[in-house]
């Protein structure tokens, strides 16, 4: 039997001090419209602005009823929406009473949570199907949580309790269970991995082995990459389907579902299964079902006018669910994709098929967006707040919200250009598309989840937080007013409105301000995060003597993919119970009736669960941290449940398994029995065979200057003709060092070639054998099978003295030196000394 | 070889048209005889390149020898240590004729220098000046030391040839003046206390982990990862692609990762909780090190936070780096010490091969640089690299494979003596 205790999380409501001056503005904007009855279920979308003539009741009797009026009354006693059944003349409860505000208070008050507006009655009501104006009930359900919440906002003392509990127990359902062996891997899936992914995935290349040469590798690689209750989400098809990874068939999607096809074959050759028996396991929850909701308010929103949460998850339309008219809400268009856990995504053109996508956009008419500009010229101030998911840090000049015209001509654009946000404003004292970033180099904008607030103020122009704190940029141009801004242009997310600079990223949620919010409010809405938040209770008290017993999470959806596991703790709903002396360890997350291959947290968890650790009513902490666990089926779909290798007298002793088989690795091409020698190697073999030191200042200045054109690998089939030329450079070098150097070329010349004969006869008869005879013997080698025989060597320098020497008017002794420093470069820079 | 190719590859030099820009070059080279363009002719070079290999293909003792020497050292041998090596290759025992070349200073100034440089900077280029980290394997190496404790030994050799600057924690001025001297690093380092130098406690120093020159390279800016990641590559021979491994558990996962990069999980859950998943609770055990430097990285010096300081960014002795960007992910890990834990001892990289004697976790660079070098990973990489630096490919068949084997064996049997793998592979690839 369900018990229900509170529970002891007491989420502050943001007093609201001051009520937007917006709302009798509106009152002028507002216009009548027909009625509707009944509680039709029925979608009647209305896109008209809400009516309401001019109150010409008693005046409010309390601050609380005035801030009701301007809160709720205001915006939902026209015609057009509850005033047209909840009159004075109409069905109960008649909170849109429109000649008596406070019979209208009166009538509310039972219907209403300040405490949580979002559990009011009027919005569950609405959230149900219940006449809501738009077309999406949770919209309308959101609208009016926002002005509950904002009349709540007028009462003090107000403190949100969530209450634990307890859900209906039951124990996880079974699953479908991966083959034992790789039998029917080997003819489903595995000759699509060999056949399309054997260029990367195949042994020793990229991980993961899906194309492993044994298919026994490749079935433990891919485990974790299908998911058999669910195909579709295996990480094989979306790779396909969602990020068009190296498709065939130039079509991705046909790809995918082959893909798919072959995912579920080998699903259909599993029987289900009971949850493995040797498991201990918690009792199982769903997150619709079962999720208790954890957050309700929190963020202080008093001066939100437009305020986008992207909870539809469906259809072409974001809702601007503020409450403040007129509503401007946006329609989606080219490749914009709903986001898990409440956002939108933006992607950028593809073809797929023959079939062009645009590049995502999300725009609201120039009408609507006038909101902006009436509201925040008037204030002349505002907070432009949003949770952003860039997609990669390498965009440039990428809107991600803009208020604009053109390409050219802004009121206002949240943008960004590789690891910086940038906004661009118009002001008073700038011209139209006034840029001012985050500090180059400062990465402030990373590919991942961020809480940006751009506050503008004519005090301290704009400012720019994110995570809740300010970057400590500071606008290069002076405040200014906003009196300038147009009122022709409209509000785009994810790209301009000419959609040629498209951002690629997901938008969690975007709201504007029109008062800027203080640090410490922008601090308080990153804490309060985004997207909703749910409790998960997963019974243990079958496995421990402890009366209604519960480990639990703070769940959400992460995102499209997956889950996010927060902060366990243990508790017992039982506030005379505790715990005393039991052991947990080696809790894992389970869904649909298996343990989770990945994102594990808790697996090495070793605690005790005893009460001096325990707070009746808080319980005992596990953990601070979180993880996240990839989305099978859906929110609505997937199972979870715990499991545990010891949790009291309950054990499981997990012994993992012998390593899988080693990738096979191939054999190589036959590599070249020679290689080039590196650099250092070139070097030291000259300076040892011309007796010309490596700190010669000559040679090893050219060694600085050729040193990185030099080789540096071994590779002879990498040789370039640039390492050629520098090693011509190096060997020209030390053969002139040497030749200058009188000791140097005595000792190496040792035959007694004679330098002070001229070029004519330097290198005649056996002369030439003084000079050819130690260049061969100590340079090439003596007997060695590999190196050039010496007699066709004398031949080639022969042939080179002779050129060289038979000029005119070189017939000199200089002449002498410059054919010796050539004959040995030609040695010592050759293949002779270069490979080995 | 053909007279036709021996001409033109002389008179490729001839001919070369840079050579008046040779800095310093007064050789005045005549410019009569100058032929085509060098790139034309590259190919043609490097054809006549290969066609004069064949020969060696089937040396005899004289051509294993000179071969077996140039390998080993970058320079051909003297007439004398030729004929000292041929003898012992004709006795049945190359081994001792590859010990007779190591002998020749070249080994350590070209050989083993350039098979250490790469692993002292983030490129993993060779064109580095001499450093701590380079001297201290050539060091090890020369001494025949048990090389495993490259990576966590109180040790670093210096130059101990006159009018060298000192050895200096926030330059590497000492051994660049000792590189530029020409000096035999074979006969010119000495082994010295790395804690007496650097001022690191004993208990803190970790081999050439704890250098100034890897200092600089992988514990500079950035979150400390770098110094585990170029310490796996460098040492263990497998990048993190290699050992990715996403069924680990992901509670040392730190909050600088984002969960959801680009707004898709996915990614993570596939891809970068792969590595980080055994990254992670190893890299922690650097969280007491920084590379302090103002504008000019090359005058930075290492830094650690020892026993009873407090860190003004994190308040604990760990380094503000391994909280930066925290709310990436909020529920991820924080790091509150220098405790580290191996999990690739579960899962597929049990394969790497721990050493069972060993805990598998500790505190500290010192326990962690143990654990990774008491690896058969580390043997048998330094084996391959060996391997590949003296026969000039990689082990490319089932009969290389089965000699990388026999070597980390005998590297094993040695007591880890590098020069050991360095005589087993010149003499498996001194020809036939």
């Amino acid at each position: 039997m369900p018990a229900i205790k509170e529970y002891d999380i007491i989420m502050k409501i943001i007093k609201r001090l001051h009520q937007p001056l917006l709302c009798t503005a509106l009152v002028a904007l507002v216009a009548l419209t027909g009625c509707k009855s009944g509680e039709s279920t029925e979608s009647l979308p209305n896109t008209q602005n809400p009516g309401t003539g001019q109150y010409s009741g008693p005046a409010p009797a309390t601050a609380d009823v005035q801030a009701f009026k301007l809160n709720v009354w205001d915006n939902l006693s026209q015609g057009n929406r509850c005033g047209e059944c909840h009159n004075s003349s109409g069905q109960s409860p008649r909170f849109a009473h429109e000649g008596d505000v406070n019979i209208a208070y009166a009538q509310a008050n039972p219907v209403v949570n300040l405490d949580d507006p979002g559990n009011s009655a009027l919005v569950t009501k609405v959230a149900g199907g219940h006449n809501c104006w738009l077309s999406s009930d949770q919209a309308c359900a959101d609208a009016i949580t926002s002005m509950i919440t904002g009349w709540a906002g007028g009462s003090s003392g107000s403190v949100n309790r969530i209450e634990l509990e307890a859900p209906a127990l039951r124990d996880p359902g079974g699953t479908l269970p991966f083959p034992e062996s790789s039998g029917t891997f080997s003819t489903t899936v595995y000759p699509l991995l060999t056949t399309y992914c054997s260029d990367c995935h195949a042994d020793g290349d990229t991980r993961p082995y899906l194309a492993s040469g044994n298919v026994d590798t490749a079935y433990d690689a891919a485990k974790s990459r299908m998911s058999l209750t669910a195909p579709f989400s295996s990480r094989l098809v979306e790779r396909l389907r969602d990020d068009r990874h190296n498709c065939w068939n130039n079509s991705c999607e046909d790809s995918a579902d082959e893909m798919e096809a072959e995912i579920q074959a080998l699903a259909d050759s599993v029987n289900p299964a009971d949850v493995d028996p040797d498991l201990v396991t918690s009792k199982a929850l769903t997150l619709g079902g079962d999720g208790l909701l954890a957050n309700s308010g929190g963020r202080f929103e008093d001066h939100v006018i437009a305020l986008y949460e992207f909870k539809t998850g469906e259809g072409t339309t974001a809702f601007d669910t503020s409450g403040i008219e007129p509503s401007m809400h946006l329609t989606l268009s080219g490749n914009v994709e709903w986001v898990g856990g409440y956002g939108l995504s933006f992607g950028p053109a593809f073809t797929d098929d023959g079939t062009s996508v645009r590049s995502g956009k999300a725009q609201a008419t120039t009408g609507n967006s006038r909101k902006l500009h009436n509201l925040l010229t008037a204030s002349g101030e505002y907070s432009l707040e949003a949770w952003i998911v860039p997609a990669n840090v390498t965009q440039e000049e990428a809107r991600i919200v803009t208020y604009s015209g053109s390409a050219m001509a802004r009121n206002l654009t949240l943008g960004q250009t590789l690891q910086n946000y940038d906004v661009l404003q118009r002001s008073t004292t700038t011209d139209q598309n006034a840029v001012f970033s985050t500090e180059d180099g400062a990465n402030r904008l990373q590919a991942s989840l961020q809480h940006v607030v751009v506050n503008f103020t004519p005090d301290q122009g704009r400012e720019i937080y994110i995570n809740g704190e300010h970057t400590g940029d500071v606008d290069p141009a002076p405040g200014g007013l906003l009196s300038e801004w147009d009122n022709n242009f409209a509000l785009v997310l994810g790209n301009e409105t000419d959609g040629n600079s498209p951002w690629e990223g997901s938008l969690r949620l975007v709201a504007f301000h029109n008062r800027a919010l203080t640090p410490a409010q922008i601090r308080t809405n990153f804490e309060a995060g985004v997207g909703q938040k749910y409790y998960l209770l997963f019974g243990v008290s079958h496995l421990i003597d402890v009366p209604q017993a519960f480990i639990v999470f703070e769940v959400s959806q992460f995102d499209s993919y997956s889950y996010l596991f927060t902060q366990p703790f243990f508790v017992s709903l039982d506030d005379d119970a505790a715990p005393s002396g039991i052991p947990l360890e080696g809790m894992k997350l389970g869904i649909n009736g298996r343990e989770t291959l990945t994102g594990q947290a808790w697996s090495l968890l070793d605690i005790e669960l005893n009460s001096g650790d325990y707070v009746a009513g808080r319980g005992q902490v596990l953990s601070r941290q979180g993880t996240i666990i990839p989305v099978e089926g859906g929110p609505a779909a997937d199972e979870f449940f715990l499991s545990f290798e010891r949790l009291g007298d309950h054990q499981n002793v997990v012994v993992e398994g012998s390593l899988p088989p080693a990738p096979t690795l191939p054999e190589l091409p036959e590599a070249p029995e020679v290689g080039l020698k590196n650099f250092d190697a070139i070097n030291a073999t000259m300076a040892r065979l011309t007796g010309v030191p490596m700190t010669n200042n000559e040679v090893s200045d050219t060694f600085d200057t050729v040193r990185q054109q030099l080789p540096s690998v071994a590779n002879i089939e990498g040789f370039l003709a640039s390492q050629q030329m520098a090693i011509t450079q190096m060997a020209i070098g030390y053969c002139n060092e040497m030749v200058e150097d009188t000791t140097l070329r005595s000792a190496f010349f040792d035959t007694g070639f004679d330098f002070n004969l001229p070029a004519g006869s330097a290198f005649d008869g056996g002369n030439l054998d003084l000079l050819t005879g130690p260049l061969i013997d100590k340079m090439v080698g003596d007997s060695l099978a590999f190196q050039p025989l010496a007699a066709d060597l004398e031949t080639e320098l022969g042939e080179l003295t002779d050129t060289l020497s038979a000029c005119s008017d070189c017939n000199t002794t200089e002449r002498t030196e410059t054919v010796v420093k050539a004959s040995c470069a030609a040695v010592l820079g050759s293949a002779t000394t270069l490979i080995h | 070889m053909d007279a036709r190719s021996w001409s033109f590859l002389m008179r490729i030099f001839l001919g070369n048209p840079r050579l008046k820009r040779i800095p310093g070059n007064r050789s005045g080279l005549p410019d009569n005889t100058r032929p085509k363009a060098p790139a034309q002719q590259a190919p043609l070079l490097l054809a006549m390149l290969v066609a004069l290999t064949p020969a060696a293909l089937y040396a005899g003792d004289r051509e294993q020898a000179a071969r077996m020497h140039s390998r080993l050292t970058g320079v051909p041998p003297s007439e004398a240590v030729l004929q000292q090596m041929t003898t012992e290759i004709d006795g049945g025992d190359p081994v001792a004729a590859a010990y007779i070349a190591m002998d020749d200073p070249a080994f350590y100034n070209v050989t083993v220098k350039n098979l250490a440089a790469p692993w002292t900077n983030e490129a993993m280029t060779p064109f580095v000046p001499l450093n701590d980290y380079t001297a201290t394997v050539i060091g090890l190496v020369r001494d025949e030391a048990d090389f495993r404790n490259v990576l966590y030994d109180n040790v670093l050799y210096i130059g101990d040839t006159g009018g060298l600057p000192a050895y200096n924690t926030n330059n590497n001025a000492h051994y660049e003046a000792l590189e530029a001297s020409g000096a035999d690093l074979g006969d010119s380092l000495q082994r010295v206390t790395q804690s007496t130098y650097t001022g690191l406690p004993s208990q803190a120093t970790a081999g050439v982990m704890t250098t100034r020159a890897a200092a600089q390279a992988f514990f500079i800016d950035g979150t400390n990862r770098a110094m585990f990641r170029f310490t796996l590559m460098n040492h263990l021979c497998n990048d993190l692609e290699q050992v990715a491994d996403v069924t680990l558990p992901v509670d040392r996962i730190r909050q600088d990762v984002s969960r959801s990069p680009g707004g898709d999980s996915r990614v993570f859950l596939n891809n970068c909780a792969g590595c980080h998943t055994g990254m992670d609770p190893m890299a922690q055990a650097f969280a007491y090190y920084d590379y302090e430097y103002d504008d000019n990285p090359e005058l930075g010096e290492l830094v650690y936070n020892t026993t009873g300081m407090t860190d003004p960014d994190t308040g604990t002795r760990v380094q503000g780096k391994y909280l930066i960007n925290a709310t990436n992910f909020e529920h991820g890990y924080i790091t509150r010490d220098d405790q580290w834990d191996n999990y690739w001892r579960m899962g597929d990289n049990r394969r790497l091969g721990w050493d069972g004697s060993l805990p598998g976790s500790g505190e500290g660079a010192k326990s962690l640089g143990r654990e990774l070098a008491h690896s058969d990973a580390f043997a048998q990489c330094k084996v391959r690299q060996v391997f590949e630096q003296v026969c000039l490919r990689k082990p490319g068949d089932a009969a290389d494979r089965s000699e990388l084997d026999s070597i980390v064996s005998s590297f094993r049997s040695s007591g880890f003596e590098l020069k050991r793998a360095y005589a087993e592979s010149a003499a498996y690839c001194m020809g036939e």
